[in-house]
């Protein structure tokens, strides 16, 4: 809220700070609740969506900048939150709504803040903000309302824990479930809930997938005799924080793919890629919006999504090396621009050690990095980004479909040659 | 897919006349798309009859064709061109019209000639109600309940089923043209016998009223591949019942949650698929109910069309040019997003700002037409805003409308809506008109209660609320005083938007002082960036806003970059700022955003760093790469020294975007601000009328008797001394606004209590009025040194109707060469004599072989686009150059200025576009109060030639049979009788009243006598109705009211039947008839010309 109202109305907010790693320090005011939190600084360029952001496990550890400067508009619902409590550790706004409007309204996304604890700031240059993250990559920040010396500040944040340091996902994990609408129901699949977003649940049961979850550490069998008669499949969810943290999933992972049908989102699919062999790096400051460009290799088609991730696998000899005459005669990965790839619609494959032949399927046309791939010798594919959106577009939602196709049919290769618009109907 | 290579020549249509609901936004997509498809190695051959476009720039296309949009021309083109292709997506509804037109004519078959861009089945899916609302049921969607009507009982009947109020859409009109609301039974007939008439299809939809939902438009693109995207969301302000192009948007969607916007991203996209959208921009109208956000499909526009200009410079993406390559076989994914240079343009951009758009209207110029806002457009401009929140963006909007608000609120015009009632102000927050935002605005100043005014005005509380913190802090600033305003506080103010006139106002200080202090809080703008992506990539375009923000600290660091610096234009050229013409309005439109464009080419091609200030979002000066720097920003002097304080030009030029920059000069130049080319005190000696007139008696040239005065008692004096009839209005203004003729002294005695509200601050000219003279225009270039005429361009329409509403012709088409000469001769000696460097417009008349001046305007004029076309030296470039230091002595010796009185082998002729239809009740009469639109320009090897083109420029058709009314005004009487005449000759029956009658019959003429109106029998209206009158010559007696005149008149403009009010168009027009009987016109491109 604009200070001249706030004291207008006699409830201007306190003061905040926050600082930034590399010595910034914006002046701001606080926005939600009040005190001191750390945490990686990121940024996401959704215009909408601010509840499901913020309520969106794989924000652990994090302190979110909203680029668009209005947030709280619309207000907030219990129906859109993403989990069943917000796990962020910080939101960064330019001004932050008092008086929301919209008929699905319950309430204010100030108070929710305030009754979640999550330390917020408004007032900042969320622009300048963002420049300063673009060029110098996701750094580790701090909001404080209590310490309002820039220096002391900055120095504390320098003294603070990196994101990389902690098992995010171990915070979050807790038992996202779904079950198909009644008489829908053509499989029973086990989650993996590393930080599962209610999004993907509710996206799988949609397609008729009954979701039992799982805690992100379950060893393999314990997982598949978790659904009574035996899981159908295995789902590994979004989540935060650093993937080296989750080798057990990753584990087991190794131990299901081949065994039943496997389908990975985000972290996921991080888990699904370092399990065949891949190099798992850190984007400078990731991917986290509503509006990337990603071509689906097997049909042509790009697909505008919703993502939120720092962290992606490399296609690259780590994985294995090209198997030509499935790539077009070429034996390169183009590993640093993948944008080779769908610019000649062609989706190569790997050769990898243990798990056989894997394609690369989706590609970010923003900047040729990999999104998604396919298991062809065991019923498996992943994705980097958020199908579910929530928020975002809707285009990618048939991958949930293609899963559902794999559980129906596992040794087919072509589940993901799916034309999401086709048939279309509301 | 890579680009086609099996065509080489591509036809694109352009969209004609600027007309309310078609303007310059067609220019803008226009220009793009030659551009686009010339670089990709196309051959781009034009159609368009608007000469004041930069896509009639000899330049802009490879062969251009500024003829008429009619099958009959476009096809005489097609038959020279032999394109392969037609793009007719670019030029709104009069292309698609044509393009249809072409195809069931069969010429596109006949031809060989490939639609590309569209198809032509999916168009009328599109445009036809009953097939598109199948289209929609299809997928399983909802369009209002409604039903078609093709007359009045079928209509009665839908209306009965539905039952009031209902919703009347005529099918296939312009901007909604011929719809409207219907509360009742009488509105019903009134509305739909206006729009059965106006369709071409003679039928109308009758649908439920969604009044009072939101009002949501998606503009999507989609390529031939399949892939669909969003470029944008607009919220209308204004709920629905309000015509889009009327209502202020907001961009992005404010008041929608992510799903809410995700389903109608998903139903957008759908519906163009549905539709059978092969590629390109489209753009789809939802109506969302607010309390159980139910959304139905209100239609969509299968092209490019006002909103997505809009949403272009709201997102900086380039839809026009986008849909100009995917029409050629590219994929979203081929295509490179401009901005960032490295990512596709196959994304959806993300918006970190807020945009608003407010319409300008001219319901001042149309008295008797009721100013309510419905769902037929009436605005004839528009103004966009850009900032970092609604409040913001919407004060910076509201003050671009140049409409003397600084704001929403807090100052002297809002402060006259404190003497309303509470009544009135309830009545007036109820009713949609163009002053409702600021009486939202007044009733929130006096504390009413947000629900009160969502009750009345149906706008979403959130608006409102934010509105209310506008009104909020605007009393607490006035509380707190100027003292009270720290940095902190002062920040806040800015960040509302507040300008510093309206922080004044509210401390009682003055502009000066506020922002004197602003410099010492160091409150400063910050210059941010639209770059489609809220900052995840780097701008490689200057595409700029300033706004408000707290600056960072860094500890032990250095400062963050500049963000201007990062964007790439910085080096070490000398910059220019161009300050243009902001929204269009009658009098001042597309005319000037020409002459800034090439002012903005010529100092890119000289080597300097060109930088546009804009805020009208229609045009190509708002098109980012038009310049090196674009700022969008108002026209206000705070909002001008922030850009020049930011970018600090070498120089700045004022002379090219009409009377706004030229308003602006002496506060610039005072503040210390480089003026280029002609200087302020030179401006001041062309406007200030006792200067100029003792210049005029100095240099011993001939004016017509004028004088000045402040008060009604003395005009009376000065009517005494000079003589009736005079010439009135106010001064320093443009388009002839407040200007009128007056006969008498009970004339003038009303006109001076009218005019005193005009323009408070200055006093009323008065001019002996020359009546039956012939005027000129003349537009010429001066460098202090030398004086070269440009054109001498002659009327058809004598004195007394303004310049911008009567046709001209170039080169004279009844002048001696001598008197021409001498013409020439004294704009050289006043140009040099006042000190002019760049362009200058004189307007002469000439009675009796004596020559008048009548006015000397320092700057580009509204003919700079058509005097440069039909001489093919373009001015405005010149203009520049000479501006920057070259002289005209040397452009000669080049070649580049031909020699004035070279012969020409051809005529050209710009006729005047006029808005009658669009405001039912104002009479229909040419005078010296400009009411234009628009201009037509039609070419011919002889007059009549010529100006018959104009005529099909603007109806599409002659009246080749049928009866003629004739009705003149005594004065009129002896001349009517050749007209009359050759109108006999021509094959047409002669219709008249008694007086007309007389003398017809007096020279042998045989004519058929209908009633007066008010002697009911049978009289022309009837006859009109009954079809028989093809048109009708009415000239007006002297200053009649609610006469019959004014009935016969409204009626033609309602019927759409030809219209003539001054005895020398019809002249014109009957030649023209003569010219044109039985043949069809031979069509020039303009690169053959000159």
């Amino acid at each position: 809220m604009n200070l001249l109202v706030g004291e207008a109305r006699g409830s201007a907010a306190p003061r905040a700070l926050l600082a930034l790693e590399d010595g910034t320090v914006f002046a701001g005011y606080a926005a939600g609740a009040e005190g001191e939190t750390f945490g990686e600084i990121v940024f996401n360029t959704s215009m909408t969506g601010y509840q499901e952001i913020v309520t969106d496990p794989s924000y652990a550890g994090q302190i979110v900048v909203l680029t668009y400067p209005q947030i709280g508009n619309y207000g907030v619902a219990a129906a859109v939150a993403q989990a069943g409590q917000a796990h962020l550790r910080g939101l960064v706004v330019r001004d932050l709504c008092r008086t929301p409007s919209n008929w699905t309204s319950e309430g204010g996304l100030r108070e929710m803040l305030a009754a979640a604890g999550i330390v917020s700031i408004e007032g900042v240059d969320t622009r300048a903000l963002t420049l300063d993250i673009r060029d110098n990559g996701a750094m580790r920040a701090a909001i404080s309302t209590t310490d309002l010396d820039p220096e002391h500040l900055v120095a504390r944040v320098s003294a603070s824990e990196p994101i990389s340091a902690h098992n995010y996902v171990a915070d979050v994990s807790g038992g996202v479930a779904a079950v198909a609408p009644e008489g829908k129901a053509v499989a029973h699949v086990v989650a993996y809930d590393c930080g599962e977003k209610t999004g993907i649940a509710q996206g799988l049961a949609r397609e008729g997938i009954d979701v039992t979850a799982v805690a992100w550490d379950t060893p393999a069998d314990e997982a598949l005799t978790a659904v009574p008669g035996g899981a159908d499949g295995v789902f590994f969810s979004n989540g935060p924080g650093d993937p080296e943290q989750v080798a057990t999933t990753a584990e087991a992972a190794r131990a299901l793919l081949g065994r039943v049908p496997v389908f990975g989102i985000c972290l996921g699919n991080q888990i699904l890629s370092r399990a065949a062999g891949a190099t798992i790096e850190k984007l400078p400051f990731g991917h986290h919006g509503g509006n990337e460009p990603v071509m689906n290799l097997l049909t042509g088609r790009v697909e505008i999504t919703a993502q939120n991730h720092n962290y992606g696998l490399r296609w690259d000899d780590a994985l294995g090396p090209l198997v030509s005459e499935l790539s077009a005669g070429e034996t390169d990965h183009h590993a640093d621009d993948l944008r080779f790839w769908s610019g000649r619609h062609i989706a190569p494959v790997a050769m990898t050690r243990e798990l056989g032949r894997v394609r690369l399927t989706h590609v970010n046309l923003n900047d040729g990095t990999p999104e998604g791939i396919q298991f062809l010798d065991v019923p498996a594919f992943s994705v980097q980004y958020h199908p579910e959106a929530c928020p975002g577009p809707h285009d990618s939602s048939y991958l949930f479909r293609a899963f559902a196709r794999l559980l129906a049919d596992p040794k087919s290769t072509d589940y993901l040659a799916i034309d999401f618009a086709e048939g279309r109907r509301f | 897919m890579p680009k086609r290579t099996d065509i080489k020549k591509i036809l694109v249509i352009g969209s004609g006349p600027i007309v309310i609901g078609q303007a310059c936004e067609f220019d803008y997509s226009g220009t793009q798309a030659c551009r686009a498809l010339r670089e990709e190695g196309y051959e781009v051959v034009l159609v368009n009859s608007n000469p004041a476009t930069i896509m009639t720039d000899p330049t802009t296309a490879d062969r251009t064709y500024v003829e008429p949009i009619t099958v009959d021309a476009v096809t005489r083109v097609i038959e020279r061109e032999h394109p392969d292709a037609l793009l007719p997506n670019m030029g709104g509804q009069t292309a698609l019209n044509c393009a249809v037109a072409l195809g069931e004519a069969g010429v596109l078959e006949r031809e060989g000639i490939e639609v590309i861009g569209c198809d032509l089945d999916s168009i009328k899916r599109g445009e036809d109600r009953e097939l598109f609302a199948a289209a929609v049921r299809d997928i399983g969607l909802e369009v209002a309940r409604s039903g078609f009507a093709h007359s009045l009982e079928e209509a009665e009947g839908v209306a009965a089923e539905l039952g009031y109020p209902v919703v009347i859409r005529p099918s296939f009109t312009l901007g909604g043209a011929g719809g409207g609301i219907a509360h009742n039974h009488a509105e019903l007939v009134r509305i739909v016998s206006q729009g059965l008439a106006l369709s071409p299809e003679h039928e109308v939809l009758v649908e439920e009223s969604i009044e009072g939902w939101k009002e949501i438009e998606e503009e999507v693109m989609r390529d031939a591949a399949g892939n669909g995207i969003v470029i944008c969301s607009i919220e209308n302000l204004d709920p629905m019942g309000v015509h889009t192009g009327d209502s202020i948007t907001v961009a992005p969607a404010q008041t929608l949650t992510d799903g809410e916007l995700q389903r109608l991203r998903d139903y957008s996209i759908a519906i163009l698929e549905r539709i059978g959208v092969a590629t390109g921009g489209s753009n789809v109208q939802f109506a969302v109910n607010p309390d159980n956000g139910r959304v139905i499909v209100i239609e969509m526009n299968p092209r490019v069309s006002r909103s997505s200009a809009l949403a272009s410079k709201a997102t900086g993406f380039p839809i026009a040019k986008a849909a100009a390559l995917l029409a050629v076989g590219y994929t979203l994914d081929e295509i490179t997003n401009d901005i960032t240079q490295e990512t596709p343009a196959c994304f959806e951009p993300a918006l970190d700002y807020c945009v608003v758009k407010v319409p300008r209207f001219a319901f001042e110029k149309f008295k008797g037409a009721s100013d309510t806002l419905t769902t037929r457009m009436k605005s004839v401009g528009e103004a966009m805003a850009i900032g970092r929140t609604f409040e913001e963006a919407l004060q910076k909007a509201l003050r671009s409308l140049e409409q003397g608000h600084a704001g929403l609120l807090a100052d002297d015009k809002a402060d006259a809506l404190a003497d309303m009632t509470e009544d009135e102000l309830a009545a007036a927050v109820a009713t949609p008109t163009p002053q409702r935002i600021f009486q939202v605005g007044e009733a929130l100043r006096r504390g009413w209660a947000h629900d009160q005014i969502h009750y009345l005005s149906g706008i979403d509380p959130w608006y409102i609320d934010r509105m209310g913190d506008i009104a909020e802090a605007a009393a607490y600033i006035g509380r707190a005083g100027l003292a009270a305003l720290d940095a902190y506080h002062m920040l806040a103010a800015k960040q509302l938007g507040f300008s510093d006139v309206q922080i004044a106002h509210l401390t009682r200080s003055s502009e000066q002082v506020v922002r004197a202090l602003r410099e010492v809080l160091g409150v400063r703008p910050t210059v941010m960036t639209v770059d489609t992506c809220a900052g995840e990539f780097a701008a490689k375009t200057s595409y700029h806003y300033l706004t408000y923000e707290k600056e960072p600290m860094r500890i032990d660091a250095a400062p963050l970059s500049v963000e201007e610096e990062q964007a790439g234009a910085a080096d070490e050229k000398p910059r220019v700022v161009i300050l243009s013409a902001g929204p269009n309005r009658i009098g001042q439109g597309i005319e000037f955003d020409y002459c800034c464009v090439h002012a903005s080419y010529a100092l890119r091609d000289m080597g300097y760093e060109s930088v546009m200030v804009n805020c009208n979002p229609e045009t190509v000066s708002t098109d980012y790469d038009t310049s090196d720097r674009l700022y969008f920003s108002p026209l206000t002097f705070e909002d001008v020294m922030d850009v020049v304080e930011a970018c600090e030009p070498a120089g700045v030029i004022v002379t090219l975007g009409g009377q706004t920059p030229i308003n602006l000069a002496h506060r610039l130049a005072e503040a210390g601000v480089p003026i280029m080319g002609t200087q302020p005190d030179a401006i001041d000696l062309a406007e200030d009328r006792d200067r100029f007139s003792s210049l005029l008696d100095r240099l011993e040239i001939t004016y017509p008797p004028s004088s000045v005065a402040e008060t009604p008692e003395e005009a009376r004096a000065v009517a005494r001394r000079i003589g009736y009839p005079l010439i009135v209005r106010p001064s320093y203004v443009l388009g002839g606004r407040g200007m009128a003729i007056v006969y008498d002294d009970s004339d003038l005695k009303t006109y001076m209590t009218d005019a005193a509200r005009v323009s408070p601050d200055h006093p009323v000219y008065l001019d002996s009025f020359l009546e039956d003279a012939i005027e000129l225009d003349v537009d010429a270039l001066c460098d202090g040194d030398d004086c070269y005429v440009g054109a001498v361009l002659e009327h058809i329409e004598e004195c007394g109707i303004h310049s911008g509403d009567s046709a001209c012709c170039f080169p004279p088409f009844s002048l001696s060469d001598r008197i021409v000469a001498r013409i020439r001769d004294i704009a050289r000696r006043l140009a040099l004599a006042v000190d002019i460097h760049g362009l200058l417009n004189i307007q002469f008349a000439v009675k009796d072989e004596q020559i008048f001046v009548i006015e000397l305007n320092p700057r580009a004029s509204r003919t700079v686009p058509f005097s440069s076309k039909a001489t093919g030296v373009p001015l405005a470039r010149m203009a520049t150059r000479i501006m920057a230091g070259e002289h005209i002595a040397d452009l000669r010796a080049a070649g580049e200025l031909p020699p004035e009185d070279a012969p020409r082998t051809w005529f050209a002729v710009k006729e005047a576009v006029m808005p009658w239809s669009r405001f039912p009740g104002a009479d229909v009469i040419l005078g010296p109060e400009m009411r234009s639109t628009g201009e037509v320009m039609g070419v011919g090897r002889t007059f009549p030639e010529a100006y018959a083109k104009t005529r099909l420029a603007i109806d599409y058709e002659m009246p080749e049979r049928g009866s003629v009314f004739i009705s003149v005004c005594d004065r009129d009487k002896r001349a009517i009788a050749p007209v009359a005449l050759a109108l006999h000759n021509l094959g047409y029956d002669l219709v008249a009243t008694a007086g007309t009658a007389k003398t017809l019959r007096s020279i042998g003429l045989r004519c058929r006598v209908v009633h007066r109106i008010s002697e009911g029998g049978d009289n022309v209206l009837d006859a009109m109705a009954r079809g028989e009158i093809a048109f009708i010559i009415n000239t007006p007696h002297g200053h009649e009211s609610r006469s019959d005149g004014t009935r016969v008149r409204s009626e033609a403009v309602n019927r759409g039947a030809t219209l003539v009010t001054a005895l020398s168009g019809a002249t014109a027009l009957v030649q023209a008839l003569a010219s044109t009987r039985g043949r069809s016109l031979d069509v020039y491109a303009l690169q053959d010309l000159n």
